[in-house]
């Protein structure tokens, strides 16, 4: 039976909610994309229907978040709002009707990123987490963690620094290393911290994509099959953020597929452009 | 983000409420010459929304693609724009700022549309307080009276049609004024609304507004622009 964090929307039916909403979350060039790409496919060999579904890609608004973007018009409050539209226009109009035909939902990204970079731009952290307690509360969130140290390589030499990613909206006097820097650390501060509060599993991001890809399987492959499952995974994770505890409780299972050996460290893994990723990852393969 | 009632700036801000019929826009029309007169920095707040968020609000009641959910939020959005690039910085250079429609329009039509209300005032919790809210107090059938007077045919999401309260949008925006007037009587004691007695002559109404208005103003003299 699925639920919300707290607030109901008009007419809202959980109880027919078989499939099953899975998270991936993690800062920018964590390695996100590839790894749902590798999750919907080995899904849909096992016979499950995945939707994938991420940040500004309603048909509602999605358009209008590149736009702004690009011109950086809007103010942070109002930039946050654009963000909370989009994600209410996914939910109830991909989410839930994918969770009622029984799809495994596989979300790159969820509220949790979005009261992350609110809260590092000094929006009421109350506020932002309550205006999000519509959201369904998923049957799992791996979070991929990585320190700011490591992430930097792999941004500098896959597709450079993100204005937004690098916090330029307001930290604008410094160079985009140095607000990257910082910004970065501020947002993995928020996660360590939205982590505890809501219960992430944490996957050690720096590991190669083929093991974190593994204990991804094994933690879905729990939530498929059996929910109790879920529960001792949750109650494994409250230990403290950070301390890989996903890697204590999940055995590894040995071959990765055939094929995904020679995956690159990452595929960059720029905010917001999926459509982006699908390609770059289909030209790796 | 300094939430509501939190704010401390010089300006004054004035916005009026009430159903769709209820004399408010002319209340505030007459207002807003009054305070020109007199020689104050004033401005009507015309909803200079970024492009952006207007064109997203406008497709998405065009092709009808809002929920209450949706519709909440995209018009949050919408306010939370006027409010960062509009009505804040104007209050805190210390002018007269006229509103026709605030947050209390929200809170009454989303929650006619089923949206929590709870919800609704936390959404909007940026929102600066006003110095005064004027609420027009008027019987539904007036109201509708007036505005079957003036004009012919609502829109989809004005009439509530999205509710399927009646096919009928003329009965349908019945319903909904009805639901919508409820909520704004609800709110009257909750954020201290200034009731003005919408069937009175239109003058009477603009002189109570305007002696309201005055006691505000006197606390502060600064406001005023030298002609």
């Amino acid at each position: 039976m699925k639920e919300t964090y707290g607030a109901m929307l008009p007419d809202e039916l959980l109880d027919d909610l078989v499939g099953k909403l899975i998270v991936i979350e993690g800062t920018d060039g964590v390695g996100r994309s590839t790894q749902i790409h590798l999750l919907k496919e080995w899904l849909e060999q096992q016979g499950h229907a995945v939707l994938d579904t991420g940040l500004s890609r309603s048909g509602l608004v999605g358009k209008s978040i590149k736009r702004a973007k690009e011109g950086h018009t809007l103010g942070r409050i109002t930039l946050s709002l654009f963000y909370t539209t989009d994600f209410a226009d996914r939910l109830e109009n991909e989410i839930i009707p994918a969770l009622r035909a029984g799809f495994v939902v596989l979300t790159d990204r969820y509220i949790y990123s979005l009261i992350a970079r609110a809260m590092v731009r000094g929006l009421d952290p109350a506020w932002v987490r309550n205006i999000h307690r519509f959201a369904l509360k998923p049957d799992a969130i791996f979070y991929l963690r990585i320190g700011v140290d490591e992430l930097i390589p792999r941004v500098v030499f896959t597709r450079g620094f993100d204005y937004w990613e690098s916090g330029m909206d307001f930290y604008s006097t410094e160079d985009m290393y140095d607000s990257f820097r910082r910004y970065q650390t501020a947002l993995l501060e928020r996660f360590d911290q939205l982590a505890e509060e809501f219960q992430f599993q944490v996957i050690d991001a720096r590991r190669e994509p083929r093991v974190i890809f593994e204990q991804l399987r094994e933690g879905i492959l729990r939530v498929l099959t059996n929910r109790a499952g879920v529960e001792t995974a949750r109650a494994a994770v409250a230990a403290p953020p950070g301390t890989s505890a996903v890697h204590a409780i999940v055995p590894l299972p040995a071959p990765a597929p055939a094929g995904e050996k020679d995956e690159p460290v990452t595929v960059p893994d720029s905010e917001d452009s999926a459509e982006d990723h699908r390609k770059r990852a289909s030209r790796t393969r | 983000m300094k939430r509501y009632g939190e704010h401390r700036i010089p300006g004054r801000l004035f916005i009026v409420e009430g159903i769709d019929g209820s004399g408010k826009s002319t209340q505030l029309m007459l207002l807003h010459q009054w305070l020109k007169a007199e020689g104050y920095g004033v401005v009507f707040s015309e909803w200079n929304s970024s492009p952006l968020v207007k064109d997203t609000t406008k497709r998405g009641k065009k092709k009808q693609l809002l929920t209450p959910a949706t519709f909440s939020l995209i018009h949050a959005t919408d306010f939370a724009d006027r409010t960062e690039r509009n009505i804040i910085p104007l209050l805190k250079a210390g002018a007269v700022v006229l509103c026709d429609r605030y947050i209390y329009t929200a809170f009454a039509r989303d929650a006619s549309r089923g949206m929590d209300p709870a919800w609704l005032r936390e959404l909007y919790a940026f929102a600066v307080k006003p110095t005064i809210a004027y609420y027009f107090r008027v019987p539904l059938e007036v109201a509708l009276k007036r505005i079957n007077d003036g004009r012919a045919g609502f829109k989809f999401y004005e009439a509530g049609m999205d509710l399927g309260l009646s096919s009928d949008p003329d009965e349908s925006f019945r319903l909904f004024q009805a639901r919508i007037l409820d909520e704004y009587e609800k709110m009257v004691p909750e954020f201290g609304m200034t009731v003005i007695d919408a069937t009175l002559p239109i003058e009477a109404q603009q002189q109570q507004m305007r002696q309201l208005v005055v006691a505000k103003l006197t606390q502060a003299r600064q406001l005023r622009v030298t002609p």
